[in-house]
């Protein structure tokens, strides 16, 4: 037996960083929902807990959800991060929202703990998230590692794919992924090789990062804000100074690493089953 | 004969560019209009009291050289500059950010090669950039941005009256969910709209939520459907799934931010035409910035 306090005091002691458990702002990791005596009856991993992946994770028997996202539709922040997401929305909001109404009460009555892991994951010496990505993909092959040590090391990138166009990489990752919503800056028939792969919300200062080394074609990403890194990658497409860059989508580009997450708990956490429900893309597009 | 200036603009912007026997002897040559000119009467005709902060302000440039003609943009990209050079446009009303924040702050961009390309080709070309974004979406009797997209639409006689500007609600004759994202992909020239919900769902109710969460909160329970522009997909695209999820009939749109404001600026070089007259206007569009692979 395992109480969802053991559970965590397990992950503190495995994660390998010292723990961090306060934000200046935002959602911190830890349990969102649910209480730290609550037996775990099994651990279902995920990018977001939508209603689905809950419903999912009861009909399981599972009554964990450890996730990236909280469950609320926001994260957390009181103050917008440079108008780029809103400030979430206050208590009083969210309680007369039918929708927040119905995950709530589907959380409450079925008793599940909502434990958020994303921080401290991410603070760890792999980039879990990359890796998971990569896997995904089935990149593993082209890695450009530094050293025979590098386990995808946060700030290493990089990947050599044998030369394809910018439309048949963009079309293979859609399929291999399994995909809608996925969005291409760059002409179609640019030829790539050298690209870099990060996952979640791609920022100017990180663009200016990651093409610091020389030769990189393209950036495959989560999402990118409209007037920030889009249009510099338009631009650098203008100037002739870049190819491409393709948006997987937040979902997308994140919940590989769940898989990872729930691969990496196995390792320690032997009582109970754990699962990776991928929540999924939510979107779908016109054909 | 004395002519008033209003005659003279409408004079000059027939295109007698050469100085005629008149425009001497007004002392005045139609080269001479400039930027700060143009800004002080979009100033006087935008309908509200300019206000501060606000990110309407010059961005690059000499903002009293003579301009030789303005382009209004969605988002002054390399490829829109390059194009009004092109057009010999060296004035470039835009109303997104030129150097990719949202207040262009260009103290970390010093050493970016990007920017330093973008920045001589401004200079090489004698650009000057202003923005406008804050004021135009203050215009009265309606926000500019909003009345552009309602023409593009064909919505003008759909909207709620009196709505806030950023929820606009409409009631459009019914049709399906799936019926609606084709027509409006088509009537707003994009090509990387993103959606959820059922397609074949039934609906006439159709709101506007700006970008964010509390937008998509306030407008859900009116509507069948709600339009965004960017948000963040953790925001309104998970909420819209839960929705669904828990049994409600509704929808999202999620548009090329370009899908949601850019006809706003065709708008605003439509409405410019009425008071700036000695120089060429156009309206060059940035564009869907996306592709989608098949």
């Amino acid at each position: 037996m395992i109480t969802s306090q053991q559970l965590i005091d397990r992950i503190q002691k495995n994660v390998g960083v010292p723990w961090q458990s306060q934000q200046s702002d935002g959602f911190s990791d830890g349990i969102l929902f649910g209480s730290p005596e609550a037996t775990v009856t099994g651990i279902v991993t995920t990018w977001t807990p939508t209603l689905d992946v809950l419903r999912k994770a009861v009909s399981s028997a599972k009554n964990v959800v450890i996730c990236r996202q909280a469950p609320s539709y926001s994260r957390g922040e009181r103050a917008p991060v440079a108008w780029r997401n809103a400030p979430a929305p206050s208590k009083e909001m969210l309680d007369k929202d039918p929708v927040w109404q119905a995950k709530q009460d589907f959380i409450s009555k079925n008793n599940l703990l909502i434990i958020r892991f994303c921080d401290n994951w991410d603070a760890r010496r792999t980039d879990g998230q990359l890796r998971g990505l990569a896997k995904a993909l089935g990149w593993e092959k082209f890695y450009l590692a530094q050293s025979a040590k590098d386990d995808y090391e946060p700030r290493n990138v990089y990947f050599r794919l044998p030369a394809t166009s910018l439309n048949n990489l963009a079309e293979g990752i859609k399929k291999k992924l399994d995909i809608q919503g996925l969005r291409v800056i760059g002409k179609p028939d640019s030829s790539v090789t050298k690209v870099a792969l990060t996952h979640g919300l791609l920022l100017v200062a990180d663009a200016e990062q990651i093409l610091r080394e020389p030769g990189v074609d393209a950036i495959v990403t989560g999402d990118a804000v409209e007037w920030e890194a889009a249009p510099y990658f338009q631009d650098l497409v203008a100037a002739g100074k870049a190819k491409g860059l393709i948006l997987l989508g937040d979902e997308a580009s994140e919940e590989p690493g769940s898989g990872e997450v729930a691969d990496w708990l196995k390792g320690f956490v032997t009582e109970v089953p754990i699962e990776w429900i991928p929540a999924g893309d939510p979107f779908w597009v016109l054909s | 004969m004395k002519l008033s200036r209003r005659k003279f603009c409408q004079v000059a912007g027939r295109g007698l560019l050469v100085a005629s026997p008149l425009v001497r002897a007004l002392g005045q040559s139609p080269s001479t209009l400039t930027a700060r000119e143009v800004v002080a009467r979009i100033k006087k005709n935008v309908g509200v009291p300019w206000f501060t902060p606000t990110a309407d302000d010059f961005k690059i440039g000499e903002p009293d050289a003579p301009i030789t003609g303005i382009t209004a943009t969605f988002m002054s990209t390399l490829d829109v500059l390059q194009r009004s050079a092109a057009a010999g446009n060296n004035f470039v009303i835009t109303h997104e950010p030129t150097f990719w924040s949202a207040a262009d702050v260009v103290s970390d961009l010093r050493e970016d090669p990007l920017y330093n390309y973008k920045l001589n080709f401004l200079e090489k070309n004698k650009m000057v950039v202003w923005r406008f974004h804050d004021h135009w979406h203050a215009h009265r009797p309606a926000d500019g941005i909003f009345t552009g997209w309602n023409k593009a639409m064909g919505w003008e006689s759909y909207a709620s009256p009196g709505a806030d500007p950023f929820s606009h609600e409409y009631v459009i004759p019914e049709t399906s969910f799936e019926d609606l994202a084709r027509d409006m992909q088509k009537k707003l020239n994009t090509h990387s709209m993103r959606l959820v919900g059922n397609p074949k769902l039934r609906v006439t109710k159709v709101a506007h939520a700006g970008h964010y969460i509390q937008q998509c909160m306030q407008v859900l329970p009116h509507v069948d459907v709600v339009l965004v522009f960017e948000c963040r997909e953790w925001e309104a695209a998970e909420y819209l799934r839960d929705a669904v999820a828990s049994g409600q009939k509704k929808a999202l749109i999620q548009l090329p931010h370009e899908g949601g404001e850019e006809a706003g600026m065709d708008e605003c070089a439509r409405w410019m035409k009425t008071f700036v007259t000695e120089v060429p206007i156009k309206f060059i569009p940035s564009g869907d910035p996306f592709w989608m692979p098949t």
